[in-house]
């Protein structure tokens, strides 16, 4: 408060300092008195007075929303006409109990066109998956058996030797050179 | 035997609802507000349904509820037998999307009884509100605590527990 009033008296020793520097000063928005300025009234034949305002530049904003709307737009009205098209004129499924003797395929558990579409088309059946998922799950458990397997055989013949593995090859008896030994004066 | 209370001081209330005894020549909001709707809203969404029923007549393509086989569970699978794990293990998560289904339902249930009998429901809906406690009890018991990564050897634990609680305070 006391530093504001300390403003406003400096800024009114300013404005009397140099009288001719008075527009637009910031000194000027400080000090009580403002420079008054003759109002004239002016009709024009327009919509007034062509001003050039100055802002900060909206050219990127504009122009990424534009992009957006754009690109959005690009993809979406053809979809939205595709899914329109596919309700109206194929509709969804109604609800049946399965025949006597009928296997569905898989596809015919959906209800709506396009998910029966995506179903038969792109997916595999949700049996097919479980089979393959029962097969990996086979394959694993083969090879952890396998591996445990391994490991008591391993167990096994280290203790008995009497297998096949942790044989250490030794050199042929017969290479032996027996001369030097051959004779006891020597 | 003693006598019953008198009926005319408690009169019993109609067994039909009584046809409408209009006294008054103000019109009726609540008629003028059914009509407003009906040629607002219904009128045109019964005639756009109709023209697209048109449309599609003829050639309706059915779906149908998958059925799936009963497997062994869990508890009938040899230790180390993965893959009867693993049925096991889709099969109870069948049963547990089913089992939330029921609640579902049941909840359900019990919310339109409480819609229907406004303040009065805790007197009206005793058979409602019994079956809702009954499956929501049994539903906690079982699936309760098991959390996002349920699975079916969680919930074999969980009644595991379960036994050895009830063992203990028997």
């Amino acid at each position: 408060m006391v530093g504001m009033s300390f403003l406003r008296t400096a800024a009114a020793f300013t404005a009397r300092l140099n009288p001719l520097k008075r527009t637009c000063q910031a000194s000027n928005l400080l000090s009580r008195t403002v420079a008054r300025s003759e109002q004239v009234v002016v009709r024009h034949g327009s919509h007034g007075k062509r001003m050039f305002i100055i802002k900060p530049t909206d050219f990127y904003d504009r122009r990424f929303l534009h992009l957006l709307k754009y690109y959005i737009i690009l993809a979406g009205i053809p979809m939205a006409a595709l899914v329109t098209f596919v309700n109206v004129f194929i509709g969804e499924s109604e609800l049946a109990e399965i025949p006597e003797g009928y296997e569905p395929e898989h596809w015919e558990y959906y209800k709506h066109p396009i998910t029966r579409w995506i179903a038969r088309t792109f997916y595999d059946s949700p049996v097919k998956d479980y089979e393959k998922m029962m097969a990996l799950i086979q394959i694993e458990a083969e090879k952890a058996e396998m591996r445990q397997l391994q490991l008591e055989v391993r167990r096994h013949m280290r203790e008995k030797g009497d297998g096949p593995w942790f044989q250490i090859q030794t050199l042929d008896k017969n290479l032996i050179d027996h001369s030097p030994k051959s004779s006891p004066d020597n | 035997m003693p006598k019953d209370h008198d009926k005319d001081v408690y009169p019993e209330p109609p067994s039909r609802t009584p046809v409408e005894d209009r006294q008054s020549s103000l019109p009726n909001p609540a008629l003028i507000l059914s009509k407003l709707f009906y040629y607002s809203v219904d009128l045109p969404v019964t005639t756009f349904r109709d023209i697209v029923e048109g449309i599609q007549s003829g050639k309706k393509s059915h779906y149908y509820h998958q059925k799936f086989r009963r497997v062994p569970e869990l508890t009938q699978c040899q230790e180390g037998d993965y893959v009867c794990y693993y049925e096991a293990e889709m099969q109870w998560r069948r049963d547990y999307k089913v089992d939330q289904e029921i609640v579902k339902v049941i909840q359900e249930r019990l919310r339109a009884c409480q819609q229907r009998e406004g303040p009065s429901y805790s007197q009206n809906c005793y058979k409602e509100l019994q079956q809702f406690e009954q499956v929501s009890k049994a539903f906690q018991s079982r699936y309760g605590d098991l959390g996002a990564y349920a699975s079916a050897r969680k919930c074999l634990m969980k009644q595991k527990e379960r036994m050895m609680a009830e063992q203990q305070q028997a």
